[in-house]
Formats: C-alpha cells, structure tokens, sequence
C-alpha cells in the first residue's frame, strides 16, 4: 500500500505546514467590512449631496407636523364632538361588588336581617355617594358571585343579571330603584335633613330616558309588574341553574317581602312626615289638603 | 305604619338617648327583634352587629337660643318662617314653635301642586310618549324599507335604460366620426390634396354639399307631391 495510515489524514498534514499565526498573515473575511461612504465627492450625489441650495430642506428647520403654511390647520377647522357629548347628563353609578358585600355582612357592618337599601350602606361605610358628582346610586356588580352566601332584601340603582341571579340563589330578593337627586341626598344622609324641621318629600319618578329599565321585570325594577318579575325569577333560575329556595316559608319572609312605595324615601316614613331629633318624636300631617298633596 | 310604630314606641322604652337617622329606627327594632326572637336560628355572623356610632349632634338644649321676634337687634332672616322651622327642627317642642308651621300653607300648596302637574307627568303619560316615539321611529323604518324595495324593483329596467342610452350615444359619436371621414375624402378628391379640416375651402365645400342635400330634398319631395296628385286623379276618374 502506498498511502501512509495516520490519525487525522490529511489535515494534519495540513496544518503541520502551514506558519504560525501572526499579525502579518491575517485579514478580515471577505464582505466583513465595507467601506465607508464619503458625501458631497464627486459627479453624482456630489457637493449638497440632495439637501437642495436654500432654504428650509438646507437648514432642517421645516415646519411642524400638522403645519399648513399659516392657514388655519384641518384639526383646528374640524370640531371637537363625541367624547365630552352629554357628560353633565350622564349618570353615574358607584360599584358594589357581591365580594365587598359579603365582607360588609361578615364584619357586621351590613345587618343583614333587614332590608338593606342607601342608607344602611353609607352608614356601615360600604359606599360612598356623591349626588353633585352626578351619583344616582349604587350598582351591584358580579364580582364575587361564587363566594356569595347571604340572604338579602337588596335595594340597589343597577344590578346585572348574574349579581341579581348571585342575590336570589341564596333566598334573598333584589330591587333596582331610582331616586332623584334630592331624594338621594336625603336618603344617604337623613340627619342633616332633618335639622331644618322639613317634612319628608316624594320621591320623583324616573324621566323617559331611564323608564324603560325601571320598569323591566328581568332588571327587578321598582315599578314593574310582580308577576312578570315572579315569572322572570323562574327564568333566570332555569338560565343559570340553581333553584330558587321557597321564601313564602322562611323565617325571614316578612323581612325578604318588604317594598318601598314608589314615592316613598325612607322604609316605614311616609311623605310628608316630619322627623324631629330633639324631641325624638315624628309629626304627621293631618290637614286633608296636605295629606291629598303628598298622598298622590 | 307598623314598623314606624314600632320604632317609636321602642325609643320611648328604651329612653336611650338616640342620635340614629330615620331609617335606623327600623334597624333598632329589626335588632332588638332578631335578638330577641331569632337568635337561635341565625348564623353566628349575623349575630354579631357591629354598632352604629353616629355623629354626635351638637344640640344645646340646656340653653336653646330663640330669637325675639320684636327686638330690632334680631336679624331679619331670623324672622322668618324658615328659620322657625329650623328652631323647631333643632329645638323640638321646646322652641315654641307651632308645629303647624312646618308643612306648606294652602296657597304654596296649590303652587306645589301646579309645579308637579306642569313638571312631573305621571308614569302612565311617560310610558304613552316612549310608545308612541317607538311607533314613530317603527314606522319611519317600514316606509323607507318600502322605498328601498320599490326602488330595487325598479332597478332592473333603470339599468337597462342606461345600457340603451349609452349604446345609442356611442352609434352616434360613431356616425359623426365615419361622416367626418367621408367629407375629408371628397374634399381631397376635389383639390388634389389633404386639405385641412379647419381652412376655409373645407367650409365652402362642405356648405356647397349642403346646398346641394337641400336642393335633392326639395326635389324629393317635389316629386313625392306630384306622384301623389297623379295617383289622385285616377282616382277620381275611376270613382266618376
């Protein structure tokens, strides 16, 4: 045989004659480095390089962005609408979630064995409205519906279906109602109310804008039909699942079918009647024409 | 009724000294009752109510002052039946303050009443007007849904008509254009040579083309007329 058998074959070979590496015997590879690109040489591209002779393109001082050349721009020319459209108009509603209403029920600050409406939640510190902020209320949300285990007579200003479907799993009953926003300041904070010896107001029907929802049966409104909202507990039970425990038989019936009349503020205080906190005593009218006035 | 009996007749048994709101009162009563009654069959959370502490009203009722109504010292707004209502209101009984005062007089009554009519309508006048807006807007929809198909029926034909019109105009610009053609060739026939539209010997002849047309029109119906006066005549004969 003529070929010499070794470990590595030829490239050891190879390497056995190549020299040492120095500085003298290296380069980049080829297309590692390009060469730099020198402006303003030669025929093409050359002195400005495009940057024009004069001018503003010359000085890099063009105007702004949205600039029309001193005219009155197009973003200034088209107005504004949309965002702001109706704002003093637009109700607001503070969020109760069934969470922050169990934790109010599990501290005691929410006494849970009477109708809970504005009053007992601003007192217990659960919410707080601000009727010249354009609060109408409070609205339930269903944050917390799986950990939600109260029996509730709950009185509230919106409410969506699961947190209403949360409410009524466990026996209680919910209320959408509406208070304008004198009746609402009244009903958040009774006692300077009744420092200037007045007698109660009526309470004012929604407007036309907000009918419609107060007196849908699936929201609970406080003026729709009771046998529509009876039909649409079944419905929604059958919607979510669950049956709707017999409140007719509780303990707590008398308190789960208490209902505030429409024009009534306060549970148990009619209009009309005065509330005096000195004397600890309440005054009821009973002048005919008076009692026909708030009466209606 | 009930219940804001019950809380009345509960404050004067207890006889503490309550600064609770209104609707407290029922809460006092709904606690003592729970307490009392139902104990035993609550859950232990509920039991267990944390007070309400509310703020204490400054009340000075050792030493109320109450304005005299003939000294000139006393502010006017002083004398005023608001602020009686507002002594009685702080004050109580002890004011001195007729309680009839606190509820509108005859006359602010038929006011009140005039405003509510003019202001509030009832419910039932609220819900008529949302129906009849929501028949209004209902029956806008069903007529300009009847204009749409109306207008879509009659789509097919509108198409049809445009196609006719646009071909009729194209055979026309098409006539035009072969008439123009046809008079450059003529004229080159006449003058030996391309002649150009716009000169003035292309007007002259095409006038004189023209005259011409006319003349054979004329001749046309010339001969039209004494063909019929011909035919006339033996007409006549053969009736005779």
């Amino acid at each position: 045989m003529s070929l010499i058998k070794k470990p590595g074959g030829k490239t050891i070979e190879v390497v056995k004659n190549l020299p040492r590496i120095t500085l003298a015997n290296l380069r980049p590879n080829p297309g590692a480095k390009t060469l730099e690109k020198r402006r303003g040489r030669g025929m093409h591209g050359g002195n400005r390089s495009g940057w024009g002779h004069k001018g503003e393109r010359q000085r890099c001082n063009r105007p702004r962005l949205g600039f029309e050349g001193g005219q009155t721009p197009f973003y200034l020319v088209i107005p504004k609408y949309g965002y702001n459209a109706n704002h003093s108009r637009q109700p607001q509603y503070p969020p109760l979630s069934l969470r922050r209403l169990q934790y109010l029920i599990d501290l005691g600050r929410i006494d849970p064995s009477q109708p809970i409406d504005l009053t007992q939640l601003v007192n217990g510190r659960g919410v707080e409205i601000q009727p010249q902020k354009r609060d109408y209320g409070v609205q339930l949300v269903d944050e917390g519906a799986d950990i939600f285990c109260a029996k509730v007579n709950l009185e509230v200003q919106a409410a969506s279906e699961k947190a209403i479907a949360a409410v009524e799993r466990n026996g209680g009953v919910i209320t959408t109602s509406y208070y304008d926003p004198r009746s609402l300041q009244i009903l958040i904070k009774p006692v300077p109310f009744f420092m200037p010896g007045e007698p109660i107001p009526k309470r004012l029907f929604p407007g036309e804008d907000l009918l419609p929802y107060y007196t849908d049966a699936n929201n609970r409104g406080y003026l729709a039909d009771p046998d529509k909202i009876q039909t649409a507990r079944m419905d929604l039970a059958k919607k979510y699942g669950y049956s709707i425990p017999d409140i007719s038989k509780d303990t707590l019936f008398e308190m789960l079918v208490q209902r505030k009349n429409p024009r009534h503020i306060f549970f148990g205080l009619s209009p009309g009647w005065v509330v005096n906190m000195a004397d600890k005593k309440i005054l009821k009218p009973t002048d005919d024409k008076v009692l026909q006035y708030y009466g209606s | 009724m009930t219940s804001a009996l019950r809380a009345y007749m509960t404050l004067e048994v207890t006889g503490v000294s309550s600064n609770m709101a209104a609707s407290l009162l029922s809460r006092r009563t709904a606690s003592s009752f729970s307490f009392t009654k139902l104990n035993s069959l609550l859950p232990a959370a509920v039991i267990q109510i944390a007070n309400y502490n509310p703020r204490p009203l400054r009340l000075n009722l050792k030493d109320p002052y109450i304005p005299d109504k003939e000294s000139e010292r006393t502010p006017e707004w002083q004398k005023t039946e608001k602020f009686e209502r507002r002594l009685f209101g702080r004050y109580g009984r002890a004011s001195g303050v007729n309680p009839v005062k606190l509820w509108p007089s005859a006359a602010r009554l038929e006011e009140l009443m005039a405003e509510e009519r003019e202001w509030h309508p009832p419910v039932e006048q609220m819900l008529q007007n949302i129906a009849e807006r929501q028949m209004e807007k209902e029956k806008r929809r069903i007529e300009r849904e009847k204009t749409i198909a109306e207008s879509m029926a009659k789509m097919p034909k509108l198409i049809a008509d445009w196609k006719k019109q646009k071909r009729e105009a194209k055979q026309k610009a098409n006539e035009e254009k072969q008439k123009q053609v046809r008079l450059l060739a003529m004229a080159r026939e006449r003058f030996g040579f391309a002649v150009d539209p716009r000169s003035v010997k292309f007007k002259e002849m095409v006038a004189e083309i023209e005259k011409e047309e006319k003349k054979q029109r004329k001749l046309l119906k010339r001969q039209k007329k004494e063909e019929e006066q011909t035919s006339i005549t033996p007409t006549a004969d053969s009736s005779q």
